[in-house]
């Protein structure tokens, strides 16, 4: 049980990162980014990747961090010229692309077969037990680091700035302001920080396929986005633990009902991620905790 | 010998590009009038498919009954998906309306995934033998297929252009306030819309089935090319994603020889993106001030 719960608590840390990055770009700062899954599969594959060519486990975390960033450039130097639903469908497609080139670059990727025997960290305390409790609190640190870069930023000027980009940037301008950089970087630091979630998911699984990341995981994120509240970093946290809740207990509920297959639970789960986005924007836009527009 | 394979391959292309320019022109009509991109515009034309699949489960042999049936199935989802969704948000922000079609597009896939399954079906159409023209082949399934996507177009922007309401649905889509105050009733302008939207879809879906395999996927599929087009072609400008989704359907068949089977879906991407940076307003249409 107590391992059960490390790996919950493992999953969480993970999609915690996903969901602070998606938060800075559409909470913060108004972008849409329906593509977050796309910066998380490249993260993982850059990980993997590294790794098992040999490379120091903090040479891949690092190459997957600045591999999703870099990725993140050119989309957020389109989000500046671009309305935000056009943005909307430019990230939805940029994470579809990365999909179908990790399914055709068989020579780097392995294709659809996936790339297996990702080495794991902390190997030399063995498998399970310690290990996993080690890697649960690096994740955690870095949830904590992101908090805190994300505090940092918002209590900045820069952080300011961009939460003035999504209020109103035409006053923005009009204050003579250039908000075009900020946004920028911000897309990149989000970008980041799924590129860090994936690294985590690939060490932590070993084993990784395409299949893994389809757009519905960002909508995964996007659930527990708009769920806790945008805009707000507990709203994140809060968001992203029911969403885990979700989840994990969709599995267990499968146990007490008989007759559903997985198949049909995989049904249903979509339902609700379908059902919470509908709902969530008819009635409470503002998420359960927290006020988009202050 | 290259020049008749190429043909052959641009012939495939206008087919898929006639179901590419049903999708853009179910995307470019709510991104006019309604004013937002609808993600679930593949999910309707899933709909669509299945109803065709249904009546053919039925003992309903015709295809036109069978399209048909899929044109009232996903205007039955469009209407609902305005009456329960959209029209409740109206005067909220476009990302309101773009985050509940997600939803929609969603629960409309898992509504059908959980009682049909994953497996394709397949329409049981008579296999026809190719008609071959100096090599070019024609095959009369495709010939009647791409005559009903035809008409549908057809009668879809004659609609738009020559009716009356199709004259209103201009209007809103031009400038919302100003139709309002010329006495045109919303309501109705938009329930026409998705009545149109649902039909335009339901026969992407029979015919875009009877191409290929009825799946829970099939109309998130074309989703991303039908965005592309929309786009290329021009918002505000249905003639213009109509065309523009021909002449991606035939780049993408076309390109396959070059870049591969699994990177043809990426040539709208990069369609899109090279659009969106050069010229945003899409070939045919105006550029929208930014409000």
């Amino acid at each position: 049980m107590d391992a059960y719960l490390v790996a919950v608590g493992i999953i969480l840390g993970i999609y915690m990162l996903m969901t602070l990055g998606l938060n800075l770009h559409f909470g913060f700062t108004g972008m849409i980014n329906f593509g977050q899954v796309g910066f998380f599969a490249i993260g993982a594959y850059t990980s993997a990747l590294l790794a098992l060519a040999g490379a120091p486990m903090a040479v891949a975390f690092a190459g997957a961090v600045l591999a999703a960033a870099l990725a993140a450039l050119p989309l957020g130097l389109m989000a500046l010229r671009l309305r935000i639903e056009y943005l909307a469908i430019a990230t939805l497609g940029f994470s579809e692309i990365v999909r179908v080139v990790i399914v055709s670059e068989e020579w780097l990727t392995k294709g659809v077969q996936g790339l297996g025997g990702i080495p794991r960290l902390f190997a030399s305390l063995g498998v399970g037990g310690n290990a996993e409790l080690a890697y649960l609190g690096l994740i955690a640190l870095a949830n904590l680091a992101a908090v805190l870069i994300i505090r940092r930023i918002v209590a900045s000027p820069f952080g300011r700035l961009i939460q003035a980009v999504r209020d109103d940037e035409e006053a923005l301008r009009a204050l003579g302001k250039d908000p075009a950089g900020y946004k920028v970087r911000v897309f990149m630091l989000g970008a980041a920080f799924a590129g860090l979630a994936g690294a985590f998911y690939a060490h932590y699984l070993t084993y990784i396929t395409p299949e893994q990341f389809v757009p519905l995981v960002t909508f995964y994120v996007w659930m527990a986005m708009i769920m806790g509240g945008a805009g707000r970093i507990p709203g994140a946290v809060a968001g992203t633990l029911i969403l885990v809740l979700f989840l994990e207990g969709s599995r267990f509920l499968r146990d007490f009902v008989p007759g559903v297959s997985e198949v049909e639970m995989a049904s249903l789960r979509l339902a609700a991620v379908g059902l919470a986005l509908i709902l969530f924007t008819l009635y409470r836009p503002q998420g359960l905790f927290g006020g988009y527009s202050k | 010998m290259t020049l008749v394979y190429y043909v052959n391959l641009a012939m495939n292309g206008l087919l898929q590009g006639l179901v590419i320019a049903l999708v853009a022109l179910a995307i470019n009509l709510v991104f006019a009038v309604g004013r937002f991109p609808n993600a679930a515009t593949g999910d309707y034309i899933t709909v669509g498919g299945y109803a065709g699949i249904g009546l053919q489960a039925l003992g309903v042999g015709s295809p036109v009954l069978q399209g048909l049936g899929a044109m009232l199935a996903s205007m039955a989802v469009a209407i609902a998906g305005y009456l329960l969704v959209f029209r409740r948000l109206f005067g909220r922000s476009m990302v309101a309306a773009l985050i509940a079609s997600i939803g929609i597009a969603f629960f409309v896939r898992s509504v059908l995934s959980f009682f049909v399954g994953h497996d394709p079906y397949v329409f049981k159409i008579p296999i026809t033998r190719a008609i071959v023209v100096g090599g070019v082949r024609l095959i009369p399934t495709d010939l009647w297929l791409g005559a009903a996507a035809l008409v549908c177009l057809s009668i879809a922007l004659a609609l738009l252009f020559f009716t009356p309401l199709g004259r209103q649905m201009r209007a809103v889509a031009d400038n919302p306030e100003l139709a309002r105050a010329s006495g045109i009733r919303a309501r109705r302008v938009m329930l026409t819309l998705w009545v149109l939207v649902g039909a335009v879809c339901g026969v992407a879906g029979i015919v875009l089935g009877i191409r290929t395999v009825v799946a829970p996927e099939m109309g998130w599929d074309v989703l991303l090319p039908g965005f592309a087009a929309a786009i290329l072609g021009g918002v505000g400008s249905p003639a213009g994603a109509v065309l523009a989704g021909v002449v991606l359907g035939i780049a993408q068949e076309i390109s396959t020889p070059f870049v591969g089977f699994t990177y043809k879906i990426a040539l709208s991407f990069v369609v899109l993106m090279v659009v969106l940076v050069v010229r945003p307003q899409g070939l045919f249409g105006t550029l929208e001030r930014v409000r």
